[in-house]
């Protein structure tokens, strides 16, 4: 009897240090715990997404069920669960414009969460500005996003092309400073008989396109001398999208759509990235993904030939309060955080909110995001001052000259002063949607650059009057970063 | 079972109440809600303002621009299916040699779902890739504006619609030629009447009753088409494309302003009744006629 306790004992300790010996695998454990995300469809953030899951996974013992949806319909999928304050979804990636919209029914990021090594690796531009709405953390950056330019160096370097431009146009043949030199450039090498056009940016309707314009029209209206009213005047909430600035912006955009590849007119940026890895144009504007995909030896036929730099500039920009242009001592570069890269968070009605708080640290650590960054496709673009650092990490993609200036233009776009952040607002999607109706009637030569402009702004200050104008216009700086209107 | 038998009530009343609850309820819920000035984004307090988004809506271009684009693609896609699919179902009704093999290969584009028909569609029109443009460059054309241009991007939307819906009318015509009597033709033989006159004085008439129908059934489904144009063109460039379906959707499920919507959803309806009633309005004294 005493012999049969004791090997019934034995066995039982066993089992126990078997069964602790699995948990302490499991750091911290979520066994038994399934996390759904909502993105949109792959392989741009949904494969990020799942590379974050396989490591959460492997320390956490938890699954990540990753839900996507196109693009068009993600905010519609998103904001129609949050409303309902269902429990679809433990997490949500989402554009930052849309943090407005989604705030009410977000839960705050942990306070631990809010400091530590990690924490402070996250550039500023994202922690301090992005991630911010109100004083209060309800996102964390999973991306960072911010327009640069993309160039062919063969065709740069090439001293037969450098000579023919220079004689052309009587300056050297080089990343452009202006938006105007970034034409001449698209001009000089649009030459449809030997399949090589000028340049390529997002036109279609639904494709990306609002941005690529908003990065024309940021070098001419985000004035320092008058911070924050590149969309609105912050004082008066009213809408700016019709001045003089913005009109050189889209009369550049309308001619930067006629130097593209045929029927440029329906690229999304999709198509962007194609046209320069397939080695159709000369040079580009876009996300980071263009040049990570136009390096890559199995994307691209240009790879080892990507050169990268700041979005041109210009040394006159639009002052909204003086209604005159402001002439600036040398061109100021004019980057843009267009869109501002993905964003998660944890919806308030969230069954597994300490888990999936989890999941976005693991998700967002400099180890998972940095192999991100580097993969070609992810959709993840460097936002930790860790992902443009470490070289070595980037060798693996790029040449050590093309991973010197992709950084560069990277960091120096994001931390430049002058960085114009996206448009953040209530109903973003009602102030979007006639900016693209209304680039849509002039790209297709329908009306008027000043017309089309005209026609968004009587539409702004409509949809701000109903939103409610003092509640926009506390949006609209808490955005810029400014303080609140007395 | 006695008329005043109180048992009716157990069969009537469960079907009365889900009808009323599937059905009226919600319609009235809309129509309550189309009075309002109502968002979900951003959060605003529902407000009455009785038929002001009517007087919005009807004021609004864009709306007035959908409905002709709807009515376009309805009123040529529809007529392009009856003369096609009218035509092959009396060529199928002919008994052509390997007539079983055409019926089935005819009526498969029916049965793919219209996002699928749409996605190889915007491929096959892609501008720079899609083989179209491919093939046109072939004979030293230039490429086509597809989809980039309103008029041809139409036109693509409505070839679309009638390569996948020509086979429904097919198939309605051809069961309907089946039961048309021999004997009309036989006498029609024996009188020396051309193929020509036997088609105009027998089977056009005799077959009015089911193309009315089938008609009336494709155009108020056309008038819904909403997945052909939301993946083809995204209702652009501009507003070119845009059908009233895709129009409410952009107001409903982009902007949550669920009062216009509900507004611009009765309009949609009065206008598709109205447009109902007209058609069997003039067919019916060549319907009397046939009785």
């Amino acid at each position: 009897m005493l012999r049969r306790t004791f090997l019934m004992l034995t066995t039982s300790l066993a089992i126990a240090g078997a069964a602790s010996q699995a948990n302490a695998a499991c750091s911290p454990d979520y066994t038994g715990v399934t996390l759904t995300v909502a993105s949109q469809t792959g392989p741009y953030i949904a494969s990020a997404l799942k590379l974050g899951a396989d490591e959460w996974a492997k320390k956490t013992c938890g699954k990540v069920n990753v839900v996507e949806f196109p693009w068009s319909e993600l905010y519609p999928k998103i904001a129609t669960s949050l409303t309902a304050s269902d429990a679809t979804f433990d997490l949500v990636s989402f554009a930052p414009a849309w943090l407005p919209d989604f705030v009410p029914y977000l839960s705050e990021m942990p306070k631990e969460m809010q400091s530590g090594k990690d924490w402070d690796d996250i550039e500023p531009a994202y922690r301090e500005r992005l991630m911010v709405w109100e004083g209060k953390i309800y996102s964390q950056s999973m991306d960072g996003d911010v327009h640069t330019y993309t160039y062919r160096t063969d065709l740069f370097s090439d001293p037969k092309e450098k000579d023919a431009f220079k004689a052309k146009y009587g300056y050297d043949l080089a990343p452009p400073k202006t938006w105007k030199q970034y034409l001449d450039i698209a001009e000089f090498f649009q030459r449809p008989d030997k399949g090589l056009w000028g340049t390529a940016e997002a036109f279609r309707r639904g494709g990306q396109q609002f941005w690529f314009f908003f990065s024309h029209a940021a070098a001419y209206t985000n004035n320092p001398n008058y911070p924050g009213a590149m969309f609105f005047d912050p004082e008066t909430m009213d809408a700016q999208i019709n001045n003089p600035g913005w009109v050189k912006g889209l009369e550049e955009y309308i001619r930067a759509s006629k130097l593209g590849p045929p029927n440029a007119l329906n690229f999304s940026f999709g198509e962007v990235n194609a046209a320069v890895a397939g080695g159709q144009v000369a040079e580009s504007i876009g996300w980071g993904d263009t040049g990570v995909i136009a390096a890559d030896p199995k994307q691209s036929k240009i790879s080892g030939k990507v050169g990268s730099a700041m979005l041109p500039g210009s040394d006159e920009i639009w002052n909204a309060k003086s209604k005159k242009w402001d002439k600036f001592p040398s061109v100021l570069p004019g980057p843009f955080m267009a869109f501002g890269g993905w964003q998660i968070a944890v919806p308030k009605a969230g069954k597994n909110q300490q888990a999936a708080w989890d999941f976005v640290k693991t998700l967002t650590s400099p180890d998972v995001s940095g192999q991100a960054a580097i993969t070609g496709g992810s959709g993840v673009n460097p936002y930790r001052k860790s992902h443009t650092a470490n070289l070595q990490l980037w060798s693996k993609i790029f040449t050590p000259e093309e991973a010197k200036e992709y950084l560069g233009a990277q960091s120096d776009s994001i931390n430049a002063k002058n960085v114009a952040l996206d448009m953040r607002l209530p109903g973003y999607f009602s102030y979007t949607e006639v900016v693209e109706i209304e680039l849509g009637k002039a790209l297709a030569g329908q009306t008027t650059p000043q017309a089309a402009l005209d026609a968004m702004a009587k539409e702004w200050n409509r949809l701000t009057d109903e939103f409610g104008r003092a509640k926009q216009l506390a949006a609209y700086r808490a955005a810029m970063g400014l303080p609140p209107k007395n | 079972m006695m008329r005043n038998d109180p048992i009716k009530h157990v069969f009537i009343w469960p079907a009365v109440l889900v009808v009323l609850a599937i059905s009226i309820f919600p319609l009235i819920y809309s129509l309550t809600t189309s009075f309002l000035s109502y968002r979900l984004i951003p959060p605003i307090p529902p407000r009455v303002v009785w038929l002001g988004n009517y007087v919005t809506l009807l004021q609004e271009p864009r709306f007035w621009n959908a409905l002709f684009t709807t009515t376009l693609i309805a009123l040529i896609a529809v007529g392009l299916q009856y003369a096609i699919g009218f035509g092959v179902a009396l060529a199928l009704n002919a008994r052509v040699p390997g007539e079983r093999l055409f019926r089935v290969a005819l009526l498969l584009p029916m049965l793919l779902a219209p996002v699928a028909v749409a996605l190889v569609a915007r491929m096959i029109f892609n501008p720079t890739m899609g083989p179209l443009n491919q093939f046109l460059a072939k004979f030293g054309l230039a490429n086509l504006p597809f989809l980039t241009n309103g008029h041809w991007a139409l036109a693509c939307i409505i070839a679309v619609e009638v390569w996948q819906w020509t086979p429904f009318i097919i198939l309605m015509m051809l069961a309907g030629l089946q039961t048309l009597p021999e004997d009309v033709y036989e006498a029609a033989e024996l009188e020396n009447a051309s193929a020509w006159q036997q088609f105009w004085g027998i089977t056009f008439p005799m077959m009015l009753p089911i193309s009315a129908a089938v008609v009336f059934i494709r155009l108020i489904e056309s008038y819904k088409i909403m997945d052909t144009v939301f993946v083809m063109t995204g209702g652009g460039p501009g507003v070119d494309t845009e059908t009233l379906t895709l129009f409410a959707y952009q107001e409903g499920f982009k902007k949550f302003n669920l009062g216009y919507t509900s507004a611009l959803s009765f309009l949609f309806l009065i206008a598709i009744t109205i447009i109902g009633v007209t058609y069997l309005a003039l067919l019916r004294p060549h319907l009397e006629k046939r009785r």
